[in-house]
């Protein structure tokens, strides 16, 4: 008997980066966030090979769920291929051997920064959102072991005051991206910087959604079938952006969330947030044979 | 496929890394020893931030990083969390330390002495240009005292509180196994005194110094007196399988008290320990672990406050992490300025409509 023949071979790092421990963490939180949606859970939070901010919250949520039969999509304000999303879906791909994929419909994971894919995501997909601020009180409270008691507490009353003082000032409620929001009646989270256009997708979604926030160390989830409602109060509808109108200028498509282009002539075009979508209309325009799937939106209008 | 054309991806980021690595050019293991050697106060500083002791791969950090401090934080922290670990030593305890230099600003003499120690404290700060001109530097060297100083020093706690100027805190004996870490749990307030000393141990120097200097100006209540800064190796000592208690090595610490006579009847101390050579972060971060106590929150000397900011990877993280596209947000608040701003021009239809 020999020393080599009882160990492993030595490797530079685990699979999929993490070591077991901080992978059985992460799990463990990730089923407590499951159990008690929209509630915060802190975690260790180690670090990766990417700068805090950058993702590293996403990353380490997905680097635990990855095996190599996943195909995983990465995703930087809707984009595939924008700077960040590509450096990290290569950093996944290179520690797990999983697939990638640039196709919402093929992907069994995806880690996202601000946005949720157009296309209706299914039972058997998980969403990981990449979360900057957890904390949906910190523009009342910054303190984060008041505003955890808040939360215990249920005491959103100075969410709601904030709500009504942007309407008394401003004519409307002012919040942009990461629009409060009540999960299952009970637990008020910010669903990350996803436009409001978004947010109405969360609900009672077929699919599981974890948010994790890797700098400020928690995660928390939004199960399948699960109420998530944006606040508002019951004569000011909740209005998500008005690009319902709007037409891509290059792949043509209409009623999706878009990017706006400022152009030299003082004006602006748009293009179509979704990236890979307008890729595959395009695809479509020329002939080729690439399916899409049902949209959450239909013709600029949120489906029930 | 124009549409995919339009933004670089993968091929642009490979490229911008290829110039940056270019400023550094090739990297060999006799650059890392140079660093190694030329560099110990850096390494030092950059060991303590990254709770890491491994003076070769912080040099190899530095190499690859060209110096930027906050990138060879993030690799050596990053390293650090795939490897295993396999046990946790003794204590260290502060008369057991081989002490370099130790001295006290409290009292003009103090038991063991005061050892000054390797210091520039009393040096003047005018560059040796002749290197430059080809003449090398070389330090005078050092003339050993006729006596040499104790290898190891007494607490000066210890005295005070045998005179009873330092309440003597009972603790709990705590098994070494069961002391919280950081690095394995989140930091969550009321911190635990280990994750709050812990904290301190890899914060950011800068971000302490920052921080204590306002508590020292007068943000914070308690004026520090430096009551003992010390520099020694600590023994690192470890258990055999077989039971047997050995040294596998030393390694360089930092420790600081500071005191405030404002209290009730006692010294209150704060209290500051690093890994590494690195007396102005303990200090400072003593000053502040000085003030914490009973704070207001959301001041600077707020447990909560300071730990959070002084987080050199989660700082340096978020703030360069704005340099990454944000048109989805901004488009989303720019949805609403602009609605709001049609509505005060034409608050008329508005009502009318309603």
């Amino acid at each position: 008997m020999s020393l080599t023949g009882l160990t492993r071979p030595w490797k530079d790092f685990s699979y999929g980066f993490l070591d077991a421990s901080a992978k059985r963490e992460l799990r463990r939180k990730m089923l407590k966030a499951v159990a008690v949606p929209g509630c915060q859970m802190p975690y260790a939070s180690r670090e990766v090979p990417i700068a805090r901010g950058w993702g590293t919250g996403g990353l380490q949520v997905t680097c635990t769920l990855l095996n190599p039969g996943h195909t995983v999509k990465v995703i930087d304000q809707g984009a595939d291929d924008s700077v960040n999303a590509a450096s990290i879906r290569r950093f996944l791909t290179r520690v797990s051997g999983a697939r990638s994929t640039w196709d919402t419909l093929e992907a069994s994971l995806i880690q996202s920064r601000h946005r949720v894919p157009e296309e209706i995501l299914r039972e058997d997909q998980i969403l990981i959102l990449q979360v900057p601020n957890p904390e949906p009180l910190r523009p009342v409270e910054p303190n984060m072991s008041v505003a955890r008691q808040m939360h215990a507490d249920a005491d959103y009353g100075r969410m709601w005051l904030q709500l009504y003082e942007q309407i008394v000032r401003s004519g409307r409620v002012m919040f942009g991206a990461a629009y409060p929001s009540l999960v299952h009646g009970r637990y008020v989270m910010t669903p990350s910087p996803i436009p409001r256009w978004d947010v109405p997708k969360l609900n009672m979604a077929r699919h599981l959604t974890i948010l994790s926030a890797g700098r400020e160390k928690r995660l928390y989830a939004v199960p399948p079938y699960t109420r998530v409602e944006p606040l508002v109060f019951d004569d000011v509808p909740y209005k998500v952006e008005e690009h319902g109108h709007l037409t891509c200028y290059r792949s043509g498509l209409k009623g999706f969330f878009m990017n706006e282009i400022p152009q030299e002539d003082g004006g602006a075009l748009h293009e179509v947030s979704d990236s890979h979508l307008g890729i595959k209309a395009i695809r479509q325009g020329d002939g080729e044979d690439v399916a899409t799937g049902d949209t959450w939106y239909t013709n600029g209008e949120m489906g029930q | 496929m124009a549409y995919v054309a339009t933004r670089g991806g993968e091929r642009a980021i490979d490229q911008a890394e290829r110039l940056y690595r270019s400023l550094m050019g090739d990297i060999d293991a006799q650059r890392v020893a140079e660093i190694e050697a030329a560099l110990p106060l850096l390494i030092d500083r950059l060991m303590g931030e990254s709770s890491l002791y491994a003076p070769e791969l912080a040099a190899l950090a530095l190499a690859q990083s060209g110096g930027d401090l906050y990138e060879a934080i993030l690799l050596m922290r990053a390293w650090r969390t795939t490897q295993p670990r396999l046990q946790v030593a003794e204590p260290v305890q502060q008369g057991q330390t081989f002490t370099h230099r130790r001295i006290s600003a409290a009292f003009k003499d103090i038991p063991g002495g005061q050892i000054l120690g390797p210091t520039l404290d009393y040096s003047h700060r005018l560059l040796e240009t002749g290197v430059l001109g080809g003449a090398p530097y070389r330090p005078d060297p050092v003339e050993p005292a006729a006596r040499p100083a104790p290898a190891r020093h007494p607490s000066l706690a210890e005295w005070q509180k045998a005179q009873g100027l330092v309440h003597d805190v009972q603790t709990e004996p705590v098994d070494k196994d069961k002391i919280p870490d950081l690095t394995r749990e989140p930091l969550l307030f009321p911190a635990k005194r280990a994750h709050s000393l812990q904290s301190l141990a890899r914060a950011d120097t800068g971000g302490v110094l920052a921080l204590g200097y306002s508590a020292m100006r007068g943000y914070g209540n308690a004026h520090p007196t430096v009551n003992e800064l010390r520099l020694s190796e600590a023994d690192l000592r470890v258990r055999h399988p077989r039971g047997t208690v050995f040294s596998a090595g030393r390694v360089r610490t930092s420790q600081a008290e500071v005191v405030t006579t404002k209290g009730k009847g006692a010294l209150q101390v704060g209290f500051c320990a690093t890994f590494g050579w690195n007396e102005m972060k303990c200090i400072a971060g003593a000053t502040l672990d000085l003030n914490a106590p009973g704070a207001a929150k959301n001041s600077p000397v707020n447990e909560e406050f300071f730990l959070y900011h002084t987080e050199p990877v989660e700082a340096s993280g978020f703030c360069i992490h704005f340099k990454l596209p944000h048109y989805v947000t901004f488009q989303s608040a720019l949805d609403n300025l602009r609605a709001a701003k049609a509505k005060a021009e034409a608050p008329a239809k508005e009502e009318a409509d309603a």
